[in-house]
This record gives C-alpha cells, sequence and structure tokens, in this order.
C-alpha cells in the first residue's frame, strides 16, 4: 500500500507561512504544501519594503524563495487568494474565487494588518498604512508629488518610512501622542541618542499630539488637524499605530480567537489538524508568562519553524518569545531593545550607562538573580549573548558584573556551564 | 558521502597569542599581505575572537555555523544561507546592516562592518585548504577536522589519561 501524501495548506504566505513549509517540505519530502496569499506578488521579505519607496532595491531582491533558507521547498504559492472560511468537520477552507480546498492539516498564518484609528478623513487618497509592497508601491507613486509627509505615530516602522521619504527628498513631520519616539521599545529617556539622530536626519517632530482630523481635497490629502488646532500642510500622511492579527475569516468557524488565533504550546488550535503561527497567534512571553500577540519577523519565523514540526508529526513544544525582540539602525545609530526595558515605576533592578555614543540598559529581575531584558543603543555588539540569557532565564551568578559592564563574551557564559 | 571539515577549539591548548586574529584579518584582506592590509579601505576584519577568563583562561570564539543557525533564519533580506559544505555565509550584496544576526547569535562572533554598513563573520576561508586560523594557530588549539575524527582524537586522549591514571 502506498502511503497517503499529506496535504499541507498554509493560509498566508509570508514569514511564519514560509518558514513552517520549508520546515515541513525537509520533513515529508512527499507531501503536498500549497501556501495561499491575498497579495499579488510571490512572497517577500516585509521588512525590505522601505527599499520599494526609496527605489535603492528591486522587487527580485526583496523575494523571499531561492533565498537565504528559503530553498527547494517545492510549495505551491498560489497568489490573490483570499480565504473566506475554514470548516474544521469537513476539513476544508473556501477561497474568495468560490473555490474550496480539503486540507489534511492547516496552519493559519495570515499575520497581521496595521491597526487603523477612526480619524475623521482618513479614507482620502493619500493616506496610507505600509505593510504590503502594493501599499509601497503606491507610496512610492505618491512620493513624486509630495512635498511634504506626516507620519503618526513614532513606531519603528514609521521611523523605516520617514527615513524612506526623506532620502527621496520629502520633508517629513512625525507627530506622536507619546513624549518621544520608539516608546514600545524604550522609556523616554533612553530615547536621547535616536532623537538627536532624527533630528540631524532632517526629520521634524511634533509631541504630545494627535491628528484629530485629516484634511483632502480632489486630489487627496492636503493636510492634518492637530488637537491642539494646529494645522499641518501635507500632501501625504502615514499611520504607524501597531497592528492587529488577521483573524476575521474565522468568525464563523469554531477556531478560538482571543484578539489572536488560541494555541497550545505545540502551536496547535482548539480544532484538529488545525495550526496557527506568527503575528496571526497569541504567544507567551518566555520572562513573564504573558500572553502576547508579536508583530516581528523573526518570532514569526521561529514560531513558523515550530508549527512546521508539529504538522509534520513532529510534536515541538513552541518556548515563547520576547514581546520585544527589535534590532535596527536608525540613520547611523543601531540599537537592540530586548525583554522587559519599560522600568519606571517597578523593582526591576536596572543599571544605566550613558556615553556621547552609547547607551545601555540592563534589566534583572527584583532580587537580581535573572536577566531579563537589556537596551543597548550606539553599540550594540555581541546583543545575542545578552539575548539568550534573558531567553534562557538562568541565574547569571559570577558573570554579572560583565553583563553590567558590557563585557561579557561567550568566555564566560562557557566557563560559568562547565 | 564525505563529512565536511569543522574548526574545533582545543581550550587547553590556546595560550592567548592571537597570531590566529593576525592570519583571519590578513586572509580577508584584498591584498593577503600583513603589511599592506593594514592601510586597506574598507578596513578587512578579523573574524575569530580570543576572549580572556579569570582566572587565567583564553577561549578562542568563532563563528560555529549552527546546525539549526538562528542567524539565517532571523535575517530579514535573506542575505544569510548555507553552502553545500556546511557553510553559513552572509552575502554582503544582500546585507542590510538592520543587526537582526548580530541580536541573534548566541555566541556574539557576527562583527558590524561600520564602514560598509554589512555583517560579517567566519566564513571558513572558502579559497584555503585549511581556515587561515588554524593554519597558523601555532600549538593547535584550533583543529580543522570531521566531527567523527574530532570526537574520535577526544575518546582516545580521555582513554589514554585513565589508562594513564590507572598505572598510577
Amino acid at each position: 500500500m502506498v502511503a497517503k501524501q499529506t496535504r499541507y495548506v498554509i493560509i498566508g504566505a509570508s514569514a511564519a507561512g514560509m518558514a513552517a513549509a520549508e520546515t515541513i517540505r525537509k520533513l515529508d519530502s512527499k507531501g503536498s504544501i500549497t501556501a495561499l496569499s491575498k497579495e499579488q506578488d510571490m512572497p517577500y521579505f516585509r521588512p525590505m519594503i522601505p527599499f520599494m519607496i526609496t527605489g535603492k532595491k528591486k522587487f527580485s531582491e526583496m523575494m523571499l524563495i531561492g533565498q537565504g533558507p528559503y530553498q527547494n521547498a517545492n510549495i505551491n504559492v498560489r497568489l490573490n487568494s483570499t480565504v473566506e472560511a475554514v470548516h474544521t468537520t469537513d476539513q476544508t477552507i473556501s477561497i474568495k474565487s468560490g473555490e474550496e480546498l480539503p486540507y489534511d492539516k492547516l496552519l493559519i498564518a495570515t499575520g497581521s494588518r496595521p491597526h487603523i484609528p477612526p480619524i475623521a478623513g482618513i479614507e482620502a487618497e493619500g493616506v496610507f498604512a505600509l505593510r504590503t509592497l502594493s501599499d509601497a508601491r503606491a507610496m512610492a507613486l505618491r512620493a513624486e508629488r509630495t512635498k511634504h509627509a506626516v507620519m503618526l505615530g513614532g513606531g519603528l516602522l514609521n521611523l523605516k518610512t520617514a527615513f524612506a521619504l526623506l532620502e527621496r527628498g520629502l520633508e517629513v513631520t512625525l507627530i506622536i501622542q507619546s513624549p518621544e519616539v520608539l516608546s514600545q521599545l524604550m522609556e523616554p529617556n533612553d530615547t536621547t541618542l535616536i532623537r538627536d539622530t532624527l533630528i540631524r536626519a532632517g526629520l521634524r517632530m511634533i509631541t504630545g499630539c494627535s491628528a484629530s482630523r485629516i484634511l483632502s481635497d480632489a486630489n487627496g490629502v492636503n493636510g492634518v488637524l492637530l488637537d491642539d488646532g494646529r494645522e499641518v500642510v501635507c500632501q501625504m500622511v502615514c499611520i504607524g499605530k501597531g497592528v492587529r492579527p488577521n483573524v476575521d475569516f474565522l468568525s464563523q468557524s469554531s477556531i478560538r480567537v482571543d484578539q489572536g488565533v488560541v494555541v497550545d504550546r505545540f502551536t496547535a488550535c482548539n480544532a484538529l489538524n488545525v495550526f496557527a503561527a506568527g503575528d496571526v497567534a497569541v504567544t507567551f512571553d518566555s520572562t513573564t508568562g504573558e500572553r502576547i500577540v508579536t508583530g516581528l519577523w523573526t518570532n514569526a519565523v521561529e514560531m513558523g519553524h515550530c508549527a512546521g514540526r508539529n504538522m509534520a508529526g513532529q510534536p515541538t513544544e513552541y518556548t515563547g518569545t520576547l514581546g520585544i525582540l527589535n534590532a535596527t539602525q536608525v540613520a547611523d545609530v543601531p540599537f537592540v531593545s530586548m525583554g522587559i526595558v519599560h522600568t519606571s515605576g517597578t523593582d526591576y533592578e536596572t543599571y544605566v550607562a550613558s556615553a556621547p555614543k552609547a547607551y545601555r540598559k540592563l534589566v534583572f529581575t527584583p532580587d537580581g538573580a535573572k536577566l531579563v531584558g537589556a537596551l543597548f543603543v550606539g553599540d550594540i555588539s555581541r546583543a545575542g549573548l545578552y539575548r539568550y540569557l534573558i531567553r534562557e532565564g538562568r541565574a547569571v551568578k559570577g558573570i554579572k558584573s560583565f553583563i553590567i559592564r558590557r563585557q561579557l563574551h561567550y568566555g564566560h557564559i562557557l566557563k560559568e556551564t562547565i | 558521502m564525505s563529512q565536511p571539515k569543522e574548526i574545533f577549539v582545543r581550550l587547553d591548548r590556546c595560550v592567548g597569542c592571537h597570531t590566529c586574529n593576525i592570519a583571519c584579518t590578513v586572509e580577508h584582506s584584498k591584498s593577503k599581505n600583513l603589511f599592506e592590509s593594514i592601510s586597506e579601505h574598507p578596513t578587512p576584519k578579523n573574524r575569530v575572537y580570543v576572549e580572556w577568563v579569570p582566572t587565567d583562561h583564553k577561549v578562542p570564539v568563532l563563528c560555529r555555523h549552527c546546525e539549526d543557525a538562528p542567524c539565517m533564519h532571523a535575517c530579514i533580506s535573506g542575505a544569510i544561507s548555507r553552502t553545500e559544505e556546511g557553510v553559513v555565509i552572509t552575502n554582503s550584496h544582500k546585507c542590510i546592516g538592520c543587526w537582526t544576526c548580530v541580536m541573534v547569535c548566541p555566541y556574539g562572533v557576527i562583527g558590524r562592518h561600520l564602514e560598509t554598513h554589512k555583517a560579517y563573520r567566519c566564513d571558513r576561508c572558502p579559497d584555503l585548504k585549511t581556515p587561515a586560523c588554524v593554519d597558523a594557530c601555532p600549538t593547535q588549539a584550533l583543529v580543522y577536522r570531521t566531527v567523527e575524527a574530532f570526537s574520535g582524537d577526544v575518546r582516545q586522549d580521555a582513554a589514554r589519561k585513565m589508562i594513564s591514571e590507572e598505572r598510577r
């Protein structure tokens, strides 16, 4: 008897979905893997889309399949395929075209979409929330007739977009409600170096303010009215107010949703043979144990791998992640933020050191026994060692002084272990 | 299939002379010559680190080319891949300098080249039969062997020690 081919169906062909597909293929050479994308483009490295705005990279340079670990997985990627429903009893999904597709193992990896706050006039032409390559293309087109762009929100996405627009020669104003940028990744006092570099780069900032109305005429957006009565003239608005899991299509199904898709420690949903990974899944923070929904490429890939193993019949426990796990460079200032970094008003044992070109903050449990968070600005070398310690939740004992002075190297960890 | 060779570190033999650092840097220069490489731009970079742990241990550390390489999976631009020989390499043309690999490497062995804005690490010297650091190591603290051969050596060493202790 010939063993039946397993039909793996993956909804969403980005980080989590493609990572899962790649893992499944390693463990099951025969099964069919179908990844459905509602986008019109073949899978790509989503964090690279700001390069579409600057024009520094072509689409072919952002494509996922054939690059890095994504090789020879023989995945059937179907584009323009929006999934409208999942029928868990007969194990099928409905695609917008009317087609019903059966599955033996299903992965929900639909990711997230930008959160659009209810601001009057937000549907005007020229208002963007950068998420997909199509968004980036549309933005690049609009940028051609834009002199001034306003960014609502001071998160990483908006900063990256802002730099892409600055590079194109636009004037850019950032409007943020919080007192400082990157409030999700650091505290106001931690941002000095980054703020300086933003200002040097020519970015204008208005803090403690939000948009109360977006103004437009026949040519689309032409201004933003702020809640303090000020009016900022602009031809483009970018919204960076976080993301929300794409779960709407599950409303009629029996799959449990609480913000995101709820999964157990083995990335499985409450319905048989259905798994979830990436931005759409509710996961947990390995340091705090808190349930979280993250919007990070790295996390999505990691969880996708885990789900892939579980789907291919190799039970693998997902060990959680860090809710904050970001590395990037803002102009000439690199930074890494990991684990618990918001410490004001808490009992965490915190060490801060500030120098003209480098800033660091190391956060330990209140009893000082374990490292739970690290923020490095300016000098991020060997950040992975600190992430390892945070992730493992190991008592730091003899190496604590090296951690605080940021002198830790692998030799210390090795000698602590043996 | 013949097993690929790896660089192994024998901690008990490292005297901390840093010869490996120089050999590595020179091999990763354009001129491949110590004197010329000093003035090259971009500055050639060393990819093997000799760390010091009190009381007096020297620990050479370099990319392990992990089987489940966190850097490769975390890379947001597809710049990191594995060669047929099992070497994890960073394609600097594709690297966008986001430093995600630096954030996830548990060994802390991925460097940032500030002049080129690219990440770099040990590439096991693709042009050489034996990696430069191994070739240069005067005490053979660094060895280039297959896993099988190296673990065989370790077993034999252990057996020898046990026998000599029994004879005592």
